[in-house]
């Protein structure tokens, strides 16, 4: 009886730890601890940057917003391989076509973030690469104070909060939202953003995974996508 | 298990009683106030499914907004009522299975109380835009180790009743309660300190969530419902379950197994191929331990199925016991890649995650809950209608969820895999699904409500009282005729 009851425990112990070590604590610690890489003149990168790219500018008070708005159950950051869906077709979700950057995104590619907000729901676009289809603080602006305002039948909520209505002082700040028809607001008033809006909209400009992967050229990935399996 | 073939004796029925008492406290406290936390959670899921359907409503007020709505109405869902009424259902079901009396009532409640304020005010948090955007650990970085310490006061108390346990080997029933206690403080811990207070890999931290969420569902919703199951369908239908082999294979298989799912949430992402893949070949094999459950189940009942039109323990169960295995055959279907590309990110995922915490866990539960509060109030539900209207209102509803959600994401992620195509294409034809979301909460509120209020009777001792000592139903009311009918009666009052 008593050993019976420790095998029980025993197995219910083992059944459980195997998985948590082999799946959990060892991959965290090793993906944890990658170190940048650095580019080799055959990638034809400036010669001081490295994989992963450096993260400039303070995108982590935007993260915070773009968590308690709760983006992620709408939009996803993360770009499947071929294999897995057609995201890389989808013009711009894989980045910089042009410059033949697009590719899937990597465990790297997220070093500048707290969290990696990979999704949940993809009821929007992904935005892994938002920030290299889109480079208009404006458009963002427009688009998180009323998404109506550039699509018309968007279901993405409007964050009115992050944005004030004030009494224009003199002139139209520089700042202000450019709101047409429908959605204009009364004479003498205008609408800025907050610095929480600033801040989210640096995020979401930070969004740009495609940073060329050293010691592979760009055909080279492609073709690695594929065969990564 | 050998309480099902042996007649009871009157010093049984005593002890049983006796036992009922001790428990009746801290489980009426979990039943009520789990079910005040399942009405809102409902509300919520209906209001953050309008506005999904009209997102220009309430546009001023950022606190109802999707982003918001959701993830307060998840956690109300999970963390209010879900776990809660789990905890009741564990004690109660322990205390009976093992044969011990609980003898810290008071600590429970306790412990209760502290959880259910860690709840309040992680839900208004996440409300008011404090919330962590990570799935299922929505709440602030410092509630969490309030919910670890009380459930950690619940998890003891039970597995000091299994080490105190009467009788010979242990039912299966006791063996996935134990196990439900003993994993979750463990997955709890290991998600939280990484995710709040580490810094690695930001990746990992997404991966070691999904971990989290498959792992909250596998190892202690599917084995706290099961353990339920187990117990309320030989019960009522009045013989020991079909195979005791199986049930201990399925046991081990899941436990062995489940352990291994989670990236499978995001196949084709940024991690080691190699993780999501065993995910989804876990996903595939866990059908092992489903197809146990279900034969197991079916073999119990068989010939004796029509006893589901009077009882409501059995209906409920039966309803969950369905829907688990639904549950199984899509999440092993979705880890194939030629589902994932479509449904992997689309309404399906909200559907599929609804479908065990509503359609398995929470139906279950209902169940245990429509037989054990009589047993501690010693009197009867009021009104067997209102059980009927809370039935079929929700399986209306819990079904409408199912079947459009994952409608709705094959569309959406057909459109979105037709890359030549508009993406606005997918928002389009997602949209009209929305609607049918909406009036399914609505439906699902509806039926709530009835059930609060029973709920809210009985906890005032306002129920139907039966003559006689606990446990015998004398008289029986409408809906439990059956289970007297059934057998259980007979045997209890001999
Ligand atoms: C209810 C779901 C939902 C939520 C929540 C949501 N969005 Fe959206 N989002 C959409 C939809 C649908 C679109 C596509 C239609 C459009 O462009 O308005 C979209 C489009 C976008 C785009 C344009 C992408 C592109 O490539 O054109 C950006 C940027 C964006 N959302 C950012 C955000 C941010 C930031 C948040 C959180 C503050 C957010 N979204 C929350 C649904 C949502």
């Amino acid at each position: 009886m008593k050993t019976e009851f420790s095998r029980f425990i025993l197995g219910l112990t083992a059944a459980f730890a195997l998985p948590w070590l082999l799946l959990i604590v060892l991959p965290y610690y090793q993906l944890s601890t990658i170190e940048p890489e650095l580019y080799s003149e055959e990638d034809e990168v400036d010669a001081a940057a490295s994989y992963p790219p450096a993260w400039t500018g303070a995108s982590s008070d935007g993260e915070s917003v773009y968590a308690s708005s709760g983006c992620i159950y709408c939009h996803t950051q993360m770009v499947r391989p071929t294999y897995a869906g057609v995201d890389m077709w989808r013009k711009g979700w894989g980045g910089n076509e042009e410059d033949g950057l697009a590719r899937e995104t990597r465990p790297q590619d997220y070093s500048g973030d707290s969290y990696a907000m990979l999704g949940y729901m993809r009821i929007g676009q992904d935005l892994a690469n938002v920030g290299t289809r889109h480079t208009d603080r404006a458009w963002y602006h427009l688009k998180l104070y009323n998404a109506r305002t550039q699509v018309v039948d968007s279901n993405m909520p409007s964050y009115k909060n992050l944005y004030r209505k004030r009494l224009i002082d003199g002139q139209v700040s520089d700042n202000a939202l450019k709101l047409e028809g429908r959605f204009a607001v009364e004479e003498g008033y205008e609408v800025i953003p907050t610095e929480k809006a600033e801040a989210l909209v640096d995020y979401l400009l930070s969004r740009k995974m495609d940073a060329k992967i050293p010691g592979q050229g760009v055909e080279k990935e492609v073709a690695a996508a594929s065969t990564d399996k | 298990m050998s309480e099902t073939m042996q007649e009871a004796s009157v010093q049984d029925v005593q002890e049983r009683s006796v036992i009922d008492r001790s428990v009746r406290y801290p489980v009426l406290f979990f039943f009520t106030a789990a079910a005040g936390w399942l009405f809102l959670a409902t509300l919520l899921g209906f209001a953050s499914s309008l506005k999904l359907a009209a997102p220009e409503l309430w546009d001023a007020c950022p606190w109802l907004g999707y982003g918001r709505l959701f993830p307060a109405h998840m956690d109300a869902l999970i963390y209010g009522w879900g776990m809660q009424a789990g905890f009741g259902v564990m004690i109660w079901l322990m205390a009976r299975l093992c044969r011990v009396e609980v003898k810290n009532a008071t600590t429970l409640i306790v412990a209760g109380n502290v959880w259910n304020v860690a709840v309040l005010v992680g839900v208004l948090s996440v409300w008011g835009g404090y919330g962590t955007s990570m799935p299922w650990i929505y709440f602030p970085a410092f509630l969490w180790p309030a919910l670890f310490l009380s459930y950690s006061v619940i998890s003891g108390t039970l597995l000091m009743m299994f080490k105190r346990r009467r009788g010979g080997e242990a039912y299966v029933s006791q063996k996935y309660i134990f196990g439900a206690a003993l994993w979750f403080p463990w997955i709890y811990a290991t998600a939280n300190l990484i995710l709040h207070h580490t810094g690695g890999s930001a990746v990992m931290d997404a991966g070691v969530n999904a971990w989290f969420m498959n792992n909250l569902i596998y190892f202690w919703f599917i084995p706290v419902g099961l353990s339920s199951a187990y117990y309320i369908i030989p019960k009522i239908v009045g013989r020991p379950i079909y195979s005791y082999q199986l049930a201990q294979v399925g046991f081990w298989a899941l436990a062995v197994l489940a352990g291994w799912t989670g990236f499978n949430r995001f196949l084709g992402g940024p991690f080691p191929s190699w993780m999501p893949a065993i995910g989804g070949a876990a996903s595939i094999l866990i059908l092992i331990p489903v197809a146990a459950v279900a034969v197991n189940f079916l073999g119990t009942m068989a010939g004796r199925t029509s006893l589901m039109h009077y009882s409501p323990s059995l209906r409920f169960t039966v309803f969950g016991g369905i829907m688990f295995n639904l549950y199984g055959v899509f999440i092993a279907l979705s880890s194939y890649f030629d589902v994932s590309r479509y449904l992997q990110f689309s309404y399906a995922t909200v559907g599929f995650d609804i479908l065990i915490i509503y359609g398995f866990f929470s139906m279950v539960i209902f169940g245990a809950i429509y037989f054990i509060v009589p047993r501690i109030t010693e009197c009867e539900w009021p009104s067997g209608k209102l059980i009927r209207f809370h039935f079929w209102y929700t399986s209306y509803g819990i079904i409408t969820i199912i079947v459009f959600m994952i409608a709705a994401g094959l569309a959406q992620g057909g459109a979105i895999n037709d890359w030549s195509g508009d993406f606005m294409d997918s928002v389009r034809r997602g949209n009209g699904y929305v609607v049918a979301l909406a009036i399914a909460w609505a439906l699902i509120s509806m039926a709530n409500l009835a059930f609060y209020y029973q709920l809210l009777l009985m906890f005032f001792g306002w129920g139907r009282k039966t003559e006689g000592p606990t446990l015998i139903h004398k008289k029986p009311g409408e809906a439990m005729s059956a289970e007297a009918a059934a057998g259980f009666a007979k045997e209890e009052t001999a």
